[in-house]
């Protein structure tokens, strides 16, 4: 009895991990060895156990065990292959408006565009396309794709906008972004400041020969930076903006509210400053042997229990 | 006897799952686990062959407004530019003479300025003596879509509103026609 017990508790176990990677996607330590070794483990327990009771070795209703340890341990080979040959997550940063391969999937990104308004709500939206498959719309919740999980999550984002003295609106560039030419700022890069790190990233405005660079500070980070108790709180993000010339020469350092223009080196910048979702791709169980695995385990338990109902009476009736 | 059999037979059984788990284990120290890498969309135009074209509808100097989806049906020559930049400048005159000569035979050119005011490109059109429409994309949509690395840009629509080529970098009017040429001859 303690041996089955053994058994059921490892392929709980088991399916519980596996699921875990549809669930809880992207995460390293699917693909680390002490998962690894908890699965090996538990299919090891379970087909040792399997065999045992299919040749009634260990109590009664020993193929009903065996039927429904077989189920788990096809749950646990699939989480288990998934862990191990599965390939690593990757995440697809696109350019709003900009269409994307995902080798990974076969699939291209659309990466909606995004304007003022949709930066602060961060609502824009990733949608898969697939030959042969209608569009999916991709969002926080992971949504299975062949043998991969699919979902979005949130990063910082700024859409940009510099006028001049006139109030002439004046191009912007990334000349250091495959987005050469676009207006929302994805902060690729960090910046470490003491034991913390913010997201960074760098525009151009080349008819002012001007290259700014915008640190990136969420509510939470200014409210911890405010030194003076009478200053208002900070009620959104917020922005450090340090612009250089051409050559390099610093041209003015200010502090950005989101959505108000801050004056700096001859521009006058607005930045309103929000999120934009990153695609994130991660291996995932092959979901028809999950199906299959949980189909088998559930029915032969019902199975076992059904089984075991219906015998009780006559085992109560043979003292009799 | 039967005792020392069972027990063979326990330790052989116990040999095969424990050379499983090894063996599991080494695979997985060397697979997975790598850093998490990232894809950055980009490629420049040129990878856009054969897409259906992207269309804003935009306003357009003069009064008005357009798009790329509006000439549906002509072959239209999108050229992404912006006053500050000097190429575009250069490539200018050879976009006009394109124009002047192919329109009769159903080409369409637009003119694209990149994240001006309306009357900054204006002025600039008037200068230039640029009789092709310009349109004015203030938010850098076009440029952006159409995964521009630089200025100018030049993408070309067929007349099933795909992209037939997408070009980094300015231009000369002979370039231009022989490009243009082989998709307006073929109706």
């Amino acid at each position: 009895v303690n041996a089955r017990a053994s058994a059921f508790a490892f392929a709980l176990l088991a399916i519980g991990l596996t699921l875990a990677q549809d669930v809880f996607p992207a995460r390293d330590w699917y693909h680390g060895w002490q998962y690894t070794t908890i699965l090996a483990i538990a299919i090891g327990v379970m087909v040792v156990h399997a065999l045992r009771s299919w040749r009634g070795k260990a109590g009664p209703n020993g193929k009903r065990v065996a039927l429904a340890l077989a189920g788990a341990s096809v749950v646990a080979v699939a989480g288990l292959l998934s862990g191990l040959i599965g390939p690593d997550t990757v995440t697809v940063v696109g350019t709003p408006g900009t269409v994307t391969p995902v080798a990974e999937l076969g699939a291209a990104a659309f990466f909606a565009p995004a304007d003022p308004q949709t930066i602060p709500r961060g609502d824009a939206t990733v949608t898969l396309r697939r030959r042969n498959a209608g569009p999916v719309e991709i969002g926080p919740r992971p949504v299975p794709v062949g043998l991969s999980v699919a979902f979005t999550q949130s990063r910082p984002a700024a859409y940009v906008v510099v006028r001049n003295d006139r109030g002439d609106r004046l191009t912007i560039t990334q000349p250091n972004n495959p987005s050469f030419l676009s207006p929302v700022i994805l902060f690729r890069q960090a910046q470490q400041i003491h034991d913390r790190t913010f997201p960074l990233d760098t525009f151009a405005v080349p008819a002012a020969q001007r290259v700014v660079r915008i640190l990136y500070f969420a509510q939470d980070d200014l409210a911890a930076f405010r030194h003076d108790p009478a200053a208002p709180a900070p009620t959104g993000p917020g922005a450090i903006l340090s612009a250089t010339d051409d050559a390099g020469a610093q041209q003015g350092i200010t502090m950005a509210q989101s959505g108000t223009e801050a004056a700096i080196g001859g521009l006058h910048v607005t930045v309103t400053l929000g999120s934009y979702p990153v695609l994130q791709v991660a291996s995932a169980p092959a979901p028809y042997a999950v199906v299959a695995g949980l189909a088998i385990f559930l029915g032969a338990l019902a199975w076992w229990l059904t089984g075991s109902r219906a015998v009780a009476p006559a085992a109560q009736s043979v003292p009799a | 006897v039967r005792f020392e059999t069972e027990v063979r037979r326990v330790l052989r059984k116990s040999s095969v799952v424990a050379a499983l788990v090894v063996g599991m284990l080494v695979s997985g120290c060397y697979s997975g686990g790598g850093p998490k890498h990232s894809v950055d969309g980009g490629g420049g135009p040129a990878m856009l062959t054969g897409a259906p074209a992207v269309s804003y509808t935009i306003p357009r100097v003069g009064g008005g407004s357009d798009s790329v989806a509006a000439h549906r049906g002509s072959i239209v020559v999108l050229n992404f530019w912006a006053t500050w930049c000097p190429p575009c400048k250069e490539e200018m005159p050879a976009l006009e003479s394109l124009y002047r000569s192919e329109r009769s035979r159903g080409l369409v050119v637009l003119g694209i300025d990149q994240g001006e005011s309306s009357a900054t490109a204006a002025k600039f059109a008037t200068a230039h003596g640029v009789t092709f429409p310009i349109l004015v994309d203030a938010d850098q949509q076009y440029a952006s879509s159409y995964v521009s690395i630089g200025l100018p840009t030049t993408v070309i629509v067929g007349r099933d509103g795909h992209v037939v080529r997408g070009i980094d970098g300015a231009q000369t009017l002979a370039q231009f026609k022989a490009l243009v040429g082989p998709l307006l001859a073929a109706k």
